[in-house]
């Protein structure tokens, strides 16, 4: 099978962008990124117009005999049967560095070479079935290490078993069937509490794309790894957001449990979350909290305002609080005010709602209480919190709030000096440590360079003696054996 | 200065390795389970790590449908033969010359192979590996599971002489 010349021009049926329309370009990473997930369309050069579906391996039934489809990705551009890239050089040093690999044989390009167009070149023969690692080593010369590592490579890279059904499943139509039913068994309504990606079969977190071309939804990290169908291209995805209420969808069986759980034992998180079943611990805690009672299970309003400054779930339920009606509506005034504060909060995200309890804190500790009010829908989401609860006193749980977390603050300082000084002073001790050590290796090479002094000495000696006795080899051996032999008893010292 | 000439091929010592430029070792599986038999024999570098063996067993099993039961046989057989092998390597072996017939006799699928040929069993840098290949291209043979199984053999006929050779010294 001679070798596709040239790369052929991605058909208009390729209509997404194609930033990678330099197929030699390789990739920098180890891992084979997703590019734009683009694919380059081969043909056999035997074959004329055939139409090209978009990037879905086929046998095509064109004009000639053996005219397959055969797909490679966009970020594999670079293979060619004569030469070897330097993606290949880099990742499978083994064949092309040390002095094993430069006298070639089982090691060495050659081989190399060998293994990996003879693997492309029995997959592509037959692209629809996939090639599994045993047929493969058994029609292959060489030890089974070696074509096992270019097998893999070959195969993490697309140029093998590319498209091919993965092993184990029925493969063509029954793997379809499979991966409908999963999708179907995923409503996209509020109802299911879970988003799977079909790609990674993990929860998708707060946000996920779906594909309306071949109706499947895809998690974050697989759509940035590329982890969908070849036909697919990244314009084809949208992005949907979860919601809180979607993502942590609290039955009243999970809520009861909770509480339960909580009543027993208070609050040791590891055994709620154990007691509740499915939910984390940060999960239980936050859902907690979002109950109307929470704060009396939380303690404290200082705690609860604690807890809310660390958690970030905490800093979305804050915005979700207003959303739902609540039991006990204290200052109606206020109202208006904290939808405003809801609606902003919800609208600006968490991140920007965290600094802004941040501000509220260090605001909070600039006295002035009578602008809190006014300053409430700027700067605290908190407020709305301390409104809730406590209506009138607002000012004054905060006054205490902000005293309290001083003198922890001060606590914490003092704290952190003692520990800064310990350190301080276990370092200077390693320090000493060192200093006599290296003091009494440099003894020691002093004494050793003393010795290396006589040594020489007495080398330079026998050299001459050496050198005498070639020229006067009777008359002066005698006596270089006697000047000799004093020598060495005084240097011994 | 006295010049050194060069007489007859003098035999040298070397650490126990395989007399072959790479230093593989030839494995033979034969398993039988339940009545389901798994015969195999394959090229092993022994430098691979042992987790390599473990996983060429497990994917050996799943791709070739054997049951479970077969994976923790295919790892004490492979890994026994290397343990074998490794056994002798600490051990100094004179290697010289020494010219000996290998044989051939084999069936792989259809083809049969039956040859018989010199071999210097004491050339370190001999290649079954490159024999085998040049052998299935002049005689055009074109099932591929034929090499592999040529250069096993005459791994295999290496080995044995170089252990009666190693105990009889």
């Amino acid at each position: 099978m001679a070798t596709p010349p040239a790369p052929v021009p991605p058909v208009t049926a390729n209509s997404a962008p194609t930033p990678a329309q330099s197929p030699f370009k390789a990739p920098p990473f180890s891992q084979p990124p997703s590019t734009a997930g683009t694919l380059k369309t081969e043909i056999p050069p035997a074959s004329s117009s055939a139409a090209i579906a978009a990037g879905v391996a086929a046998v095509g039934a064109a004009a000639e005999d053996s005219s397959h489809v055969i797909t490679v990705p966009s970020y594999s551009g670079w293979f060619s049967y004569d030469s070897i890239s330097d993606t290949e050089r880099r990742l499978l040093p083994e064949f092309f560095e040390g002095e094993v690999a430069a006298v070639s044989g089982s090691r060495g390009p050659e081989a190399y070479k060998y293994y990996r167009n003879t693997l492309v070149k029995r997959f592509r023969a037959r692209p629809a079935r996939r090639l599994t690692l045993t047929e493969a080593r058994r029609g292959l010369i060489g030890d089974v290490g070696s074509v096992r590592r270019v097998f893999d490579f070959l195969e993490e890279w697309g140029l093998i078993n590319h498209g091919a059904p993965p092993l184990g499943a029925k493969q063509g139509k029954d793997k379809r069937e499979e991966a409908t039913t999963s999708q179907s068994s995923l409503p996209a309504g509020p109802t299911t509490p879970k988003k799977l990606c079909v790609g990674c079969r993990s929860v998708c977190g707060s946000a996920y794309f779906t594909c309306e071309k071949a109706d499947i939804s895809i998690c974050c990290r697989c759509f940035v790894r590329g982890n969908y169908r070849p036909g697919l291209t990244p314009a084809d995805f949208k992005k949907v957001e979860i919601s809180e209420d979607a993502k942590s969808d609290w039955t009243d069986k999970e809520t009861l449990h909770l509480l339960e759980a909580v009543l027993h034992y208070g609050e040791d998180w590891k055994k709620v979350s154990e007691h509740v079943g499915s939910r984390s611990e940060k999960d239980c805690i936050a859902r907690l909290i979002r109950l109307s009672f929470g704060e009396q299970f939380m303690g404290s309003k200082e705690q609860k305002m604690e807890f809310e400054i660390d958690d970030d779930v905490n800093n979305e339920s804050r915005a979700e609080i207003p959303k739902r009606p609540r039991l006990t509506p204290l200052a109606d005034a206020s109202n208006p005010i904290m939808q405003r504060v809801a609606f902003l909060s919800a609208i600006v995200g968490s991140g920007v709602a965290a600094a802004a309890a941040q501000a509220a804190i260090s605001a909070q500790s600039q006295v002035d209480m009578n602008d809190n009010q006014t300053d409430s829908p700027i700067s605290s989401t908190k407020e709305e919190e301390s409104s809730y609860t406590n209506g009138f006193s607002a000012n004054d749980l905060l006054k205490e709030a902000s005293t309290n977390a001083q003198v922890q603050l001060q606590k914490e300082q003092k704290d952190i000096e003692q520990s800064l000084s310990a350190i301080v002073d276990v370092q200077m001790k390693e320090i000493q440590d060192k200093i006599s050590r290296f003091e009494q290796k440099e003894l020691l090479m002093e004494k050793e360079r003393e010795q290396l002094h006589h040594l020489r000495e007495l080398l330079f000696v026998d050299q001459l003696a050496v050198v005498q006795h070639q020229r006067r080899p009777h008359a002066v051996a005698a006596e270089n054996k006697e000047e000799e032999k004093p020598k060495p008893i005084i240097t011994m010292g | 200065m006295k010049t050194v000439s060069l007489g007859a091929p003098r035999s040298s010592t070397v650490k126990f390795r395989m007399p072959t430029r790479d230093n593989l070792v030839p494995i033979r599986v034969d398993i039988e389970v339940d009545g389901q038999r798994y015969r195999d024999a394959f090229t092993w570098n022994p430098r691979d790590p042992d987790s390599e063996v473990i996983t060429f067993a497990k994917r050996t099993a799943k791709e070739l449908k054997l049951p479970a039961t077969f994976v923790p046989q295919i790892l004490q057989s492979i890994q026994g033969q290397l343990a074998e092998f490794r056994s002798y390597e600490g051990q100094e072996m004179q290697v010289k010359e020494k010219i000996m017939p290998l044989k051939i006799d084999l069936r792989v699928n259809n083809t049969t192979i039956r040859d018989q040929f010199l071999w210097d069993i004491g050339n370190l840098e001999s290649d079954p590996e490159e024999f085998a290949r040049t052998l299935c291209d002049d005689l055009n043979i074109t099932d591929p599971e034929v090499g592999p199984a040529i250069a096993v053999c005459i791994r295999e006929q290496l080995y044995e002489r170089l252990l009666v050779r190693l105990f009889l010294l």
